[in-house]
């Protein structure tokens, strides 16, 4: 995608989320803005670094440490990008993505559907031992690490 | 309007908007379904079960696709799950967010979060039996070898090729995941925080199991469950996330694929025999 098309279409999920904001909790467009400003401005730049960075790591990977790093204390814009961002709630992105992914996978649901109960079962262990896996394994981490 | 679609590159950024404006224009609809419901907390005995307006969007795509509603069309579902990356980019911004306010939580973590991400391991050592015992064969490999997402797809395909039992069972488990995936992350992790076995920080943690959705989910059923704990369970969901990102790649390349192999192959001579027969009757002769 070219950076143009990114940008139109981040201002668009930006949107979304106002909406999902104003609806879901009433925070009205105004008091979105500047938060939305701030992610609309990480993830543009998580796209140039995509694009002109040879580690190819995906693009989320970049997202997530920009945003760490513009909220880190090293960050002069911290105060306001901490502030900004805190006005979007935890969930409001989050109706569209579900959105776009359900649209994603409608013409799977055939598919789903015939492949029958077998490998629901079958993706049932693996999500359930992925997910439990993880928080023995990261408790035992922290634990040993003497964290919690 | 027809010429360039099938390629899914666009011409311009108005060829985009004629072939997408309806993606566009439903997602603003079932935003303004889904949080006008809003959350709905079940009470499931001493904890809860949280629906997030997000089940309520993917419910409403899933209808409107090509095989219910026919409101969109195959082209634009290809285009659809394009934008899902757009809309998960300002969330897992915000995340990081969130992770850069409460840097010092992750910090006195240390460098023990590095190694977040071969927890995923217990999937394929719980499933692959199951697998096999339901009738499956190298499939199970592809199947079980992790929550199977687009890049664990195409590294199945990479070393066993697209034609083979193993991508067959990846595929399979990538399509359950994309259908119920979201949504069982979020219930599977409102039960396993109610059990009060782990702590609400190792928790976050465990939400970044290398696919953003799902992390979201968990990670919002487990800031539902522990308010106090909202702004860690994110933090360190996102860590979580970031790492399992960079390293999930390796650790599947390098440990699951090669030991789901070794395992199917040390496990399936005995357990295979009492397998489930691919067309068996109802009353079951195994």
């Amino acid at each position: 995608m070219r950076y143009i098309e990114w940008f139109v279409l981040f201002l668009l999920a930006a949107c979304g989320t106002g909406l999902a904001n104003l609806i879901g909790y009433g925070v009205s467009f105004a008091d979105s803005i500047p938060g939305l400003a701030v992610l609309i401005v990480i993830s543009m730049a998580a796209v140039l670094l995509t694009k002109i960075l040879p580690l190819k790591l995906p693009i989320v990977a970049y997202c997530s440490i920009l945003g760490l790093a513009a909220a880190s204390p090293i960050s002069p814009v911290k105060d306001f990008v901490i502030q900004a961002a805190s006005n979007i709630n935890f969930t409001a992105p989050f109706t569209m993505v579900g959105a776009f992914a359900g649209l994603a996978i409608s013409d799977q649901l055939k598919t789903f559907v015939s492949q029958g109960w077998k490998l629901l079962i079958v993706g049932i262990f693996v999500m359930t031992g992925t997910f439990l896996g993880s928080c023995l394994w990261d408790q035992m981490l922290l634990s040993l690490a003497g964290v919690i | 309007m027809s010429r360039k679609k099938e390629t899914y590159v666009y011409g311009s950024l108005k060829e985009r908007f004629q072939l997408e404006w309806k993606i566009y224009a439903l997602a603003f609809g079932f935003i303004l379904i889904a949080d006008w419901i809003g959350q709905i907390r079940i009470p499931v005995g001493k904890g809860m079960f949280i629906l997030f307006p997000i089940f309520y969007a993917i419910i409403l795509g899933v209808a409107c696709g090509p095989q219910v509603l026919k409101i969109v069309n195959s082209k634009q579902v290809k285009a659809a799950s394009k934008l899902v990356v757009v809309g998960i980019c300002p969330f897992i911004a915000k995340l990081g967010i969130t992770a850069g306010a409460n840097i010092n939580t992750i910090l006195e973590s240390g460098p023990v979060l590095l190694l977040h991400g071969f927890g995923n391991l217990l999937g394929p050592l719980l499933a692959v039996p199951v697998a096999i015992l339901l009738g499956m064969k190298r499939e199970a490999i592809g199947a079980c070898h992790s929550i199977n997402r687009e890049y664990h797809m195409a590294l199945i395909n990479n070393i066993y090729g697209p034609d083979s039992a193993e991508a067959r069972g990846s595929l399979s488990i990538y399509i359950v995941g994309g259908m119920v995936g979201t949504i069982y992350f979020g219930l599977m992790a409102s039960l396993v925080g109610m059990t009060g076995w782990f702590h609400p920080q190792a928790l976050g943690l465990a939400s970044g199991v290398g696919a953003g959705i799902m992390m979201a989910s968990a990670s919002a059923s487990l800031r539902a469950i522990y308010p106090a704990w909202s702004e860690t369970i994110s933090a360190m969901a996102s860590v979580g996330e970031t790492i399992a990102g960079i390293t999930g790649m390796y650790i599947t390349m390098l440990i699951a694929i090669p030991m789901c192999d070794k395992y199917y192959r040390l496990i399936e001579p005995v357990l295979g025999r009492f397998a489930l027969k691919k067309n068996d009757h109802p009353e079951k002769s195994a």
